[in-house]
């Protein structure tokens, strides 16, 4: 009843699925709306044609991992048998459910209930499906309390991700009104007035009132409640027992409980408390449950928690988070002892850091009954799972914590481990003192002792930080120490990481050509092995090295093989990374559009506004706008340079050049010094050419410094000594306009002359302005007025954006794969394409395709 | 003939440069048109400005109003939009020229009327 137009949508999208268009529907409303009662419907009303599959989120405060998929795995009809049994990676768990709903006859419906209480593992999966479904004949419902979905909740960013793609919909179920309350009031002695002013028209809460009968209650408890309190003792045990079983009980196990007593399992079913689903037993709906399970008495609570524990181990249950939330919630230390940290382990591997962590801390809370040896290996474990969530404070505080024990047992090997990070571990190497101080006491501690993997280990890590702070001799050195002390040690797995280094090394502080070939090498070794985490690695290392040091060609092909990568496997900081760094690199070769295109798909992708991506992508949009004179751009740089404090040089002296830029493009050129001048210093600590180079260029720039620092980037170098046509000419080799053109303008009248062309062709306002001026005062005729639409605009008078999305329809790709390329959504291209259309003259795909060919707009 | 479509003549109570931050900056596009900008007022007409509404909608840009100078070479446009680069894309849809852009707030004339002696 009234709910028949949300049926008859989910109708019209299964109908759609038919078609091999596929959705996800979003059935958002309060607890007790009447979500899962909608979808319940709607199943019910299927003919056998569409195969159903279901799973469901457990409301454990540490739930199981994927526990939805565990559900598909469960159901002999979805196809999906051991899913989840062996040992996989959860990216290639959810590829197989997508096959399964690609490679189908039938249309399918897969359905999973209450997403809000999804673990980490649970909401990867929703936004890899929920990414592809729109090729297949399946539609994915999956209904959440919208009322606890807050702006922290972890659901909120995965929506955010989810329904702004044209194939999510949307679907609220509301309150009942007036006339719904009053037809089911109808036959029962309630005012329905009454009764929608004290229910709010939450459906649950209606129904249970007519069913309990009596007056009117105040709260939804005491509704349920007072149903509850009508059965006998026996009924209300098992009633009891089902409410500790996050779910459901067991059929099986309810008679355990029941001690045979079949009737009174019969007896809460008569009274309607409970339903009989298939072979298990539960609450008409979650809100019972949990009103029941508020009003256990403790004793009896800690009781059935116990008995549930007991149960799951003489069946020998693999669900390891049950269990520890049984064991837990006995609240006796040795059980929580006993299942917890399993139960970590399993979230941990199951990419559920959040649960994981929980279940670590529920652990240690009985710390004073564990040996200390375990705590503090337990600690260490806490630590990882807090460091992968951004909890770094408390994460450091565990690590001190297990470091002062091993130093004061004298356990030095154990000492020594903790105090080595792994180099994937980014949290432990942002405060580069605290990490020095760790990494010199364990290296004294392992350097006493014979050579060991371990000691190679510590070297590789120090390196690796020297690497970070571009610091070149000392990372060679270390690296060197690395080799000799794992071949001593016989230590073989080390070799693929102290390779991978050395390239870096090489790249950024000198070698370029070598270290390029390094880190290809590196690249095509892992994935041939397969370990795509290390080809993930050397990629990021080879793209933003070669960028750093302006390779471009070195640097695109590795970027963007980074991002297909991370679209692949829904790898979301390596896209945004690769694209920051994509974005960085087409505004220094001038392409200002591609530069804002790539900055903003970074800015709306990334929720965590703190990482190097954001910091890369939002740098590369505030200096395009600085160069362009548009407004916005010094506002972003601030915020950037603020951002810079907590990374190394290089993530953020890009930013601060930008800044120093924009003080001397509006005539102020010392107020960008504040920050330049304690950067140069930095600069001059590390070995890199192009930090010394671009630095020191501002510096020169803003009156501050004279002469080029030493080891500074030639084409930097060469300006700061007067070559202007030098430099003009390495920052042409290089492939940088808009640093030509400066060179340029350095040179006599018909040298700026050119360099003027060069910033009108880029839209460079500021620059074009200022050197207009200068020829003026120079009393130079005939200087071109400014950039007019003619010399601007593409042949046929397409713009930046219809060639771009002509190239991709040269390129093959239709407007859905156009679309999802460019980021934006069909209609838009469809758009483009009929202005394209009219712009050439044609009216087919193949004529276009011809004429851009013909009139070389584009080529092949 | 232009034709302003939307005219909102709102002040921004209190302080002349502050923007609350959840709604969208305000620009003014500089135009140039060497040729001179001619728009007849004909259907023709009519549909090319309507056009530039809709395009601007894709990039939740809002031409609120233009003023031309006497010789049609120089147009000044007031937009709401998201970003300096959105009005750049929508005046790319349009093709049309974009010589300048400025974030601006209103100041009136009447402002300080009363503000004290």
């Amino acid at each position: 009843m009234e709910r028949e137009g949300l049926l008859e949508s989910l109708g019209e999208r299964l109908r759609d699925a038919k078609e091999g268009k596929g959705s996800l529907v979003l059935v958002a409303g309060e607890a007790g709306a009447g979500k899962t009662s909608l979808v319940r419907a709607f199943v019910e009303s299927l003919d056998g044609s569409t195969l159903v599959i279901q799973g469901a989120c457990d409301p454990l405060s540490t739930p199981r991992p994927l526990s939805p998929l565990h559900d598909f795995a469960a159901d002999p009809n979805s196809g999906l048998i051991g899913l989840t049994s062996e040992e996989r990676s959860a990216i290639e768990m959810f590829g197989e459910v997508l096959d399964r709903l690609r490679n189908t006859i039938r249309p399918i419906l897969v359905v999973i209930e209450d997403i809000h209480w999804a673990d980490e593992g649970t909401l990867d999966f929703l936004r890899f499906i929920g990414r592809r479904i729109e090729d297949g004949k399946a539609v994915m419902v999956c209904t959440y309390r919208d009322d606890e979905v807050g702006p922290d909740h972890p659901l909120r960013s995965v929506l955010g991700q989810l329904v702004p793609l044209g194939s999510t919909h949307r679907v609220v179920v509301p309150p009942l009104s007036l006339a719904a309350v009053t037809k089911l009031a109808s036959d029962h002695a309630f005012d329905p007035r009454e009764l929608l002013q004290l229910t709010d028209g939450n459906a649950f809460f209606v129904t249970e009132i007519i069913a309990s009968g009596e007056g009117l209650p105040h709260s939804v408890q005491e509704a349920v409640l007072s149903r509850v309190s009508r059965l006998d003792e026996k009924a209300r045990r098992i009633v009891d027992a089902v409410s500790v079983a996050p779910r459901a009980l067991e059929m099986a196990h309810a008679v355990t409980i029941a001690d045979g007593g079949l009737d009174d399992i019969d007896a809460a079913l008569s009274a309607g408390i409970l339903l009989a689903d298939g072979h298990r037993l539960r609450f008409r709906h979650e809100l019972s449950r949990s009103a029941v399970e508020g009003a256990l008495p403790p004793a009896r609570r800690l009781g059935l928690h116990r008995t549930m524990l007991h149960i799951l181990e003489e069946e020998g249950s693999v669900d390891l988070a049950l269990q520890a939330h049984h064991a837990i919630h006995t609240d006796e230390a040795d059980l929580s002892i006993q299942y917890a940290p399993a139960a970590a382990r399993n979230a941990s591997s199951r990419g559920a850091h959040k649960e994981a962590a929980r279940f670590f801390e529920a652990a240690l809370d009985h710390s004073d009954r564990i040996p200390d040896d375990d705590t503090a290996a337990m600690r260490v474990e806490l630590a990882n799972e807090l460091g992968i969530v951004d909890r770094r404070p408390e994460a450091l505080d565990q690590i001190d914590r297990a470091v002062e024990h091993y130093r004061s047992a004298g356990d030095e090997l154990s000492l020594a481990r903790t105090l080595i990070p792994d180099t994937g571990a980014r949290w432990r190497f942002e405060d580069a003192a605290r990490f020095r101080r760790g990494i010199s006491e364990a290296l004294g501690i392992l350097e006493r002792n014979e050579p060991s993997g371990d000691l190679a280990r510590a070297y590789v890590t120090s390196a690796y930080q020297h690497m970070l702070a571009r610091k070149g001799m000392p990372a060679s050195v270390e690296l060197a120490k690395a080799r000799a002390a794992a071949a001593e040690a016989g230590t073989t797995d080390l070799t693929w990481m102290i390779t991978m280094l050395e390239g870096t090394v090489a790249l950024v502080l000198g070698d370029t050509d070598t270290g390029s070939r390094i880190l290809q090498d590196v690249s095509r070794e892992a994935a041939a092995k397969g370990h795509r985490d290390d080809e993930t690695l050397a990629l990021m290392m080879l793209g933003s090295g070669s960028g750093e040091v302006r390779r471009y060609d070195g640097a695109i092909p590795a970027l963007e093989k980074g991002v297909e990568h991370g679209l692949a496997v829904d790898q979301d900081y390596l896209v945004a990374y690769c694209r920051s760094w994509l974005a960085r690199i087409a505004f220094e070769q001038g392409r200002w559009d591609d530069a804002v295109n790539y900055a903003e798909l970074v800015d709306r992708a990334t929720a965590y506004r703190k990482g190097i991506a954001i910091l890369t992508g939002v740098s590369a949009l505030g200096r395009v706008r600085v160069r362009r004179g548009d407004p916005g751009g010094i506002g972003l740089l601030e915020e950037m340079v603020e951002l810079s404090r907590s990374h190394e040089l290089q993530h953020g002296w890009n930013t601060i050049c930008g800044r120093a830029e924009y003080h001397w493009l509006t005539g102020n050129p010392q107020a960008g010094l504040d920050e330049l001048a304690p950067a140069y210093q930095r600069a001059l600590d590390t070995n890199s050419e192009w930090a010394r180079g671009e630095i020191g260029f501002w510096m020169w720039r803003s009156g501050a410094i004279e002469t080029a620092p030493d080891g500074a980037a030639e084409p930097f170098a060469l300006q700061m000594a007067g070559d202007w046509e030098g430099a003009a000419n390495r920052w042409s080799e290089i492939g940088c306009p808009y640093e030509t053109a400066l060179a340029l303008a350095d040179g006599p009248v018909k040298a700026k002359l050119e360099s003027l062309a060069i910033f009108d062709s880029l839209g460079a306002s500021p620059m074009g302005d200022r050197l207009r001026k200068v020829l003026r005062d120079l009393g130079v005729g005939g200087v071109p007025r400014g950039p007019t639409k003619e010399t601007l605009a593409n042949p046929r008078g397409l713009t930046n954006r219809q060639l771009e999305v002509l190239r991709l329809i040269v390129d093959g790709l239709d407007n859905t794969e156009i679309a999802r390329e460019l980021y934006v959504s069909k209609k838009t291209v469809e758009h483009h394409v009929s202005a394209i259309y009219s712009k050439l003259g044609v009216d087919s795909r193949t004529k276009a395709v011809n004429a851009a060919l013909a009139v070389g707009v584009v080529v092949r | 003939m232009w034709v302003g479509i939307i005219s909102p003549t709102f002040c921004v109570a209190g302080d002349p440069g502050r923007k609350g931050r959840d709604e969208m900056p305000r620009y003014i596009v500089e135009r140039e048109f060497p040729k001179g900008l001619e728009i007849p007022t004909t259907p023709e007409g009519q549909k090319a400005m309507l056009g530039v509404v809709e395009n601007n909608l894709t990039e939740q840009v809002t031409w609120v109003q233009s003023f031309v100078t006497d010789d049609h070479t120089k147009t000044f446009c007031v937009y709401d939009g998201p970003s300096p680069e959105a009005i750049r894309r929508a005046a790319g849809l349009s093709d049309l020229p974009v010589n300048r852009i400025s974030e601006i707030s209103i100041l009136d004339p009447y402002f300080y009327v009363g503000a004290g002696a």
